[in-house]
């Protein structure tokens, strides 16, 4: 009962701070860097539904977060559309996509799933260079400036964008939280620990995976949405490159693959090491940040594969 | 019909050493069933290996194949011994993530030291060409097609006819009954992992005079490669060899009558299509 209290108590400070956060701190960079940290913490979230509780590791999602952020962005550039609904358009031509890679790779054991989800994301990224006259090709493209207006998601100060990442983060946090205890959730791990055996159960693993990967990928998606129109500017290679993929499962895999808070301490651990070695080495030479995460996906795979959330839980 | 008889030949020429890169690939995964995703930053060590024998020590690159041999042997022992070995026998998803890692820090390493500064080797044979019958064959790519097959065919002898192949295929096929028969598996997946290292590299040092040398090249042998051995088939030699003349004439193909900077995704085309309708591959034994 004095757990539950300290728990309850413990929680709404933390909610409270959180809150009030971007009233308590106005510098900028830090507003942006948080935003940064719930951006992934959220998509982290998403992608270990398939990744980590599903255990099909998707080098990918970038293609979905390309996905979601280039339609909105189009729409309103096009059509003077809200983001509202093109980002709605977005996910689910992202869902669709998903469902293109996963048809065919959840019927296969081994690899496969890995290498369709790099060649997905490759496409994405080929044919977003490749009609440049309609997505600004390489160069990029950026929003046009509507007013600070929340239809258009655009506002003249930070703080908005982090209370929609925040808002997002919450929201999605639970939803993986319900569906971990949930039938899926169930059938997920039964799948992880033994296929054949939770086939044999009858549980229908193609099915199973599946639903997992859809709603990872429209997660992944909207999450593009609130990405484009917060940096109101996106070129293929930051959204849709394998860079961006790697780094969404790196986060995942250095907090704790599988777990609910995995993807939460990750995004924290590593958008924190990617701020300060771009802040203190980016001058000296581009890379140093990647050499981190390299070094940092190598020692946790070999010496502590659970992640580092295993360190907080008790048992 | 010209220049569709030369686009076809200039992608036959790359295949080759596509076919290198990936049989080395398909030997790891085959003996003992690591995918290695750091394949192609093998190959961006060796073209820098190759560019600095050349830039420092005058080596041309064809003399250059020995010594990067060698190095990339030392490299890949290093490199099973220290990590790789770790992760034998695991999931797949561990041996993954492991290679991604060692992928991401070679690379961005390489970036730190030199650069992204693209570099090139400067030799005679850059220029040099075989002309015949109306088709110009750029010497350089002759030379790499060659040798390359000359690698393959090397190690497919290797695998079907001397005792280490044997024993090589023995530990592919079972790793246990290998043990009882003498057979020492760690040594065996050392040298096995070493030579496919060996061949990622030999096939950098090939492609040096036809390609910059900068540090983020590997990804697209990485990827090319992946897409070859599941095409032949994951772990046949053979069919890495057929996969990789596929995929580079069909790449020079796309490139030529689609569009220049659209020829990868005709690869990728194809390898979704191969997933949907042949997941073993060309010589693949058949997946669940």
């Amino acid at each position: 009962m004095k757990k539950d209290v300290k728990k309850y108590l413990l929680t709404a400070v933390a909610a409270v701070l959180l809150l009030a956060f971007p009233l308590l701190v106005d510098n900028l960079y830090i507003q942006h860097s948080f935003f940064m940290i719930f951006l992934f913490a959220t998509i982290g979230l998403g992608w270990n539904l398939i990744g980590g509780y599903g255990a099909q590791l998707s080098l990918g999602h970038a293609a979905f977060f390309a996905v979601g952020a280039y339609t909105a962005v189009l729409f309103v550039i096009y059509q003077s559309l809200t983001p509202l609904i093109g980002g709605l358009v977005g996910v689910v031509i992202a869902v669709a996509v998903a469902g293109l890679i996963g048809y065919p790779c959840f019927r296969l054991r081994g690899p496969y799933f890995t290498l369709a989800t790099i060649a997905a994301g490759e496409i994405v990224r080929t044919l977003l260079l490749h009609f440049q006259d309609f997505t600004g090709g390489a160069n990029g493209i950026p929003l046009p400036y509507k007013g600070d207006n929340f239809l258009f998601l655009q506002f003249s100060s930070k703080a908005p964008y982090y209370y929609l990442a925040l808002a997002m983060f919450v929201v999605v946090f639970f939803l993986v939280r319900y569906l971990e205890h949930a039938k899926m959730g169930r059938y997920l791990a039964a799948i992880r620990e033994d296929q054949d055996a939770a086939e044999s159960l009858g549980v229908q693993t193609h099915k199973v995976k599946m639903f997992a990967l859809l709603i990872s990928a429209a997660i992944t998606a909207a999450c593009g949405v609130l990405y484009a129109f917060s940096v109101s500017f996106i070129d293929p290679d930051s959204v849709a490159g394998l860079n961006l993929s790697i780094e969404i499962a790196v986060v995942v895999i250095v907090g704790g693959i599988g777990t609910l808070w995995g993807p939460v301490i990750g995004s924290v651990v590593v958008i924190f090491l990617t701020e300060m070695t771009n802040l203190y080495l980016g001058d000296i030479r581009s890379g140093a940040s990647l050499v981190l995460y390299g070094l940092l996906l190598i020692l946790v795979i070999s010496i502590r594969p659970q992640g580092l959330s295993s360190f907080f839980r008790r048992n | 019909m010209d220049i569709f008889l030369q686009t076809t030949i200039n992608g036959l020429m790359i295949g080759g050493v596509y076919a290198l890169v990936a049989v080395g690939l398909t030997l790891i995964f085959g003996v003992m069933g690591i995918v290695n995703f750091a394949q192609g930053e093998f190959v961006m060590l060796g073209m820098y290996a190759s560019w600095m024998l050349a830039t420092y020590l005058k080596v041309g690159p064809y003399p250059g194949l020995l010594p990067v041999g060698l190095i990339m042997l030392a490299v890949g022992y290093i490199v099973f011994r220290t990590l790789i070995a770790r992760v034998v026998g695991k999931p797949d998803e561990v041996a993954i993530l492991l290679t991604l890692g060692l992928s991401i820090f070679l690379q961005n390493v390489i970036l730190v030291i030199y650069g992204a500064d693209y570099l090139t080797v400067q030799t005679t044979i850059k220029d040099a060409a075989l002309n015949f019958a109306g088709l110009s064959l750029p010497l350089a790519r002759v030379v790499a097609f060659v040798v390359a097959l000359i690698f393959v065919g090397l190690l497919s002898y290797m695998l079907a006819k001397t005792d280490l192949g044997r024993a090589m295929r023995a530990c592919a096929e079972n790793r246990n009954i290998a043990t009882l028969l003498g057979i020492n598996p760690k040594f065996i997946f050392t040298l096995a992992f070493a030579i496919g290292i060996v061949m990622a590299g030999l096939a950098g040092v090939l492609l040096t005079p036809m390609f910059y040398v900068y540090p983020g090249i590997g990804t697209l042998f990485n990827l090319t490669a992946f897409v070859v051995v599941v095409l032949g088939g994951m772990g046949s030699v053979p069919g890495a060899l057929l996969g990789g003349l596929i995929i580079g004439i069909l790449e020079s193909l796309t490139g030529t009558y689609v569009a220049l900077d659209l020829a990868p995704i005709g690869t990728w085309l194809v390898f979704l299509l191969v997933l949907f309708l042949r997941p073993s591959g060309l010589f693949g034994r058949r997946v669940n």
